[in-house]
């Protein structure tokens, strides 16, 4: 499911496509309606809203480099993930909040009040949203469509703009909290939001929607081989798993719990939750390991052991192993011994990247410059008395880590659930 | 993969950037301008039964004034909690119950900052005392939102507080409110319901 990639578009070329200008002019709107709505919260709520805007984006921090990440071998433009982020937070939200309300009324209107009051929430707000959101990784297809070669592009860019939703919309249910307690500037509703709708919501909210839909446009793009009926089909059935995903998390099923307490409570986060966290992330490993074989095929057409070993051939693919390898290293040679394993692996799939373009492109110069590259990255590790990126023996140390990471990570969460259902 | 064939290159979107851009600004504007506009196309109010107690949630009940409708946009029942919006006329009678663990005039002052909270908004007059016909206490009060003018009360029972916003130009307001408050002195908890 990977596309040749093509060379992306330069700033020029892309002030001659009108779907550029029209992106700009909406992500503009965007910023001035949400800039206008902060505005109003800050002179309302000063200490609120900057602590529900620091809290949320310093939750965007890791959700940020965790999806940045999903593509290492073939990285997404800066640029254009600000752009995904950015339509996300801007245009989406913008868009959400009328068109939500709208809907939700008509629902009220249509049906009856009972109706909206039940399930007002988890039909009109998906409805709207995933839309919104959806055509946020149409409009990145639009403006830089060579940069779109694979499903897990698409997943990159829907995660991103699902991200940018998340924050914004939790910024504002924060605010919404603050004002409905009566109390004045208080952070005390802000930290709740946050422990809820970013601590014990966040990692199966917006993003993961996101990130599915996002791989249906991915794969509607990316594989013109397929009948244009069947790639339709898809990337409907992946808007329609976001959409189900969203409506279960929002439905009023299981509103009531499944009893008292944390467990409880936890219980329904996962029965919610767990369902699409599954299914994306087993998309999302699908879509990797597609991509990285297909790298890696290129690489090893190379047979060249300075450029990269058949270990490391091995390594490359896999992002537990691109971690061990980089652990070895750190173990082997210390903290530098990480860094230059990380910058070989990054060269390596630069190199990659290069290789996959398409022939009749004049690359030639930059395939010199890529293969330098590396080069001078290995005889840089190879300096630390470390000539190969290769996995180590697991050691007991990053076992211990990992549990405790683990152990910690649980101890919180149980803090949290008890505090909330307490 | 392999090199880039006619049929990618001539392949949606890279063709279509212009009308498929255009398109998607035409259901963004839908989203934004045109749902908002169905809804405002569809009525909202709808009649109540004269003289009935109308539930509007976790077993709080009202009976509405007479010549009052509901207006199913600002009205959500729910069981531990819920809304209901009457209009009478062109004045706007609205009550809220959600679950409450403070005390009345905590929940008074909570109903204030509310108030004041929005811009233009604000407080003015003295807090008076107000019962329901059911044996609920509460206390009202005054507060004016530029050019038009309001009334408020709140009632703390049974792990809930009731809160009732009224507001309309003076003079409306001046023609509705002993309706309105008679209807207010009707609220009753009913527990089970």
């Amino acid at each position: 499911m990977s596309d040749p990639v093509r060379p992306g578009a330069t700033a020029a070329a892309l002030a001659r496509q009108p779907a550029f200008w029209i992106v700009l002019a909406l992500l503009a709107a965007g910023a001035i309606r949400i800039g206008q709505i902060t505005t109003r919260f800050l002179a309302t709520f000063p200490i609120a809203t900057i602590t529900a805007i620091a809290l949320f984006a310093l939750l965007a921090v890791p959700f940020w480099l965790f999806v940045s990440e999903l593509d290492f071998l073939e990285r997404e433009p800066a640029g254009l993930r600000v752009v995904a982020f950015a339509w996300g937070g801007l245009v989406a939200t913008t868009v959400s909040i009328p068109g939500s309300t709208a809907l939700e009324n008509l629902i009220a209107k249509l049906g009856s009040p009972h109706l909206a009051a039940d399930w007002g929430a988890a039909l009109a707000g998906p409805t709207v949203e995933e839309i919104a959101k959806t055509l946020g990784v149409v409009a990145i297809v639009l403006i830089a469509r060579a940069q779109v070669n694979s499903v897990l592009d698409g997943v990159v860019y829907g995660a991103l703009v699902g991200l940018g939703f998340q924050i914004v919309e939790d910024v504002v249910f924060a605010i919404g909290a603050v004002a409905l307690a009566g109390e004045g500037d208080q952070v005390q509703p802000v930290i709740t939001t946050f422990l809820v709708r970013g601590f014990l919501a966040g990692v199966w909210s917006h993003t993961l929607f996101g990130a599915l839909a996002g791989a249906g446009i991915g794969y509607l793009v990316v594989t013109p081989d397929r009948g244009r009926g069947h790639r339709v089909a898809m990337a409907g059935c992946a808007f329609f798993g976001a959409w189900a995903s969203h409506v279960l998390w929002n439905s009023p099923l299981l509103r009531d719990g499944l009893g008292n307490g944390a467990l409880a409570l936890l219980a329904v986060l996962v029965v919610k939750g767990l369902p699409p966290l599954l299914l994306i992330l087993w998309l999302v490993r699908r879509a990797h390991d597609q991509e990285a074989a297909y790298y890696v095929a290129k690489l090893a057409t190379l047979r060249d052991p300075a450029l990269i070993t058949d270990g490391e051939l091995r390594v490359l693919g896999s992002g537990s192993r691109r971690a061990a390898a980089r652990r070895h290293a750190a173990a082997s040679v210390g903290r530098r011994g990480r860094a230059a394993v990380r910058r070989l692996q990054r060269a390596q799939a630069r190199l990659a990247v290069e290789l996959s373009r398409a022939p009749a492109e004049p690359t030639e110069d930059t395939a010199i410059r890529h293969r330098a590259e590396v080069r001078t990255h290995r005889a840089a590790l190879e300096s630390l008395g470390h000539p190969e990126a290769v996995e180590g023996v697991r050691s007991w140390r990053h076992t211990v880590s990992t549990v405790g990471t683990t152990a910690v990570a649980l101890a919180v969460l149980w803090v949290a659930l008890s505090a909330l259902s307490g | 993969m392999g090199t880039v064939t006619r049929r990618q290159l001539t392949d949606l979107p890279g063709t279509l950037g212009l009308p498929l851009a255009l398109g998607l600004v035409l259901v963004l504007a839908f989203l934004t301008f045109g749902l908002p506009l169905l809804d405002q196309a569809v009525p909202a109010q709808r009649p109540v039964p004269a003289g009935l107690p109308y539930p509007v949630g976790a077993g709080v009940t009202v009976v509405p004034p007479p010549g009052a409708t509901l207006d199913v946009t600002g009205t959500r029942p729910g069981e531990d909690r819920g809304t209901a919006l009457f209009r009478v006329g062109r004045v706007r009678y609205a009550i809220a119950v959600q679950p409450f663990d403070g005390d009345l005039s905590a929940a008074a002052v909570r109903l204030r900052q509310r108030i004041t909270g929005t811009s233009g908004h604000r407080v003015t007059g003295t807090q008076l005392a107000v019962s329901t016909a059911g044996g609920l206490d509460g206390v009202q009060g005054v507060y004016s939102a530029g050019g038009r003018d309001g009334r408020y009360a709140v009632f703390v029972a049974h792990g809930l507080t009731i809160e009732v916003t009224v507001s309309g130009a003076d003079l409306d307001l001046g023609r509705t409110l002993p309706a309105i408050d008679a209807s207010t002195r009707t609220l009753d908890y009913e527990a089970g319901r």
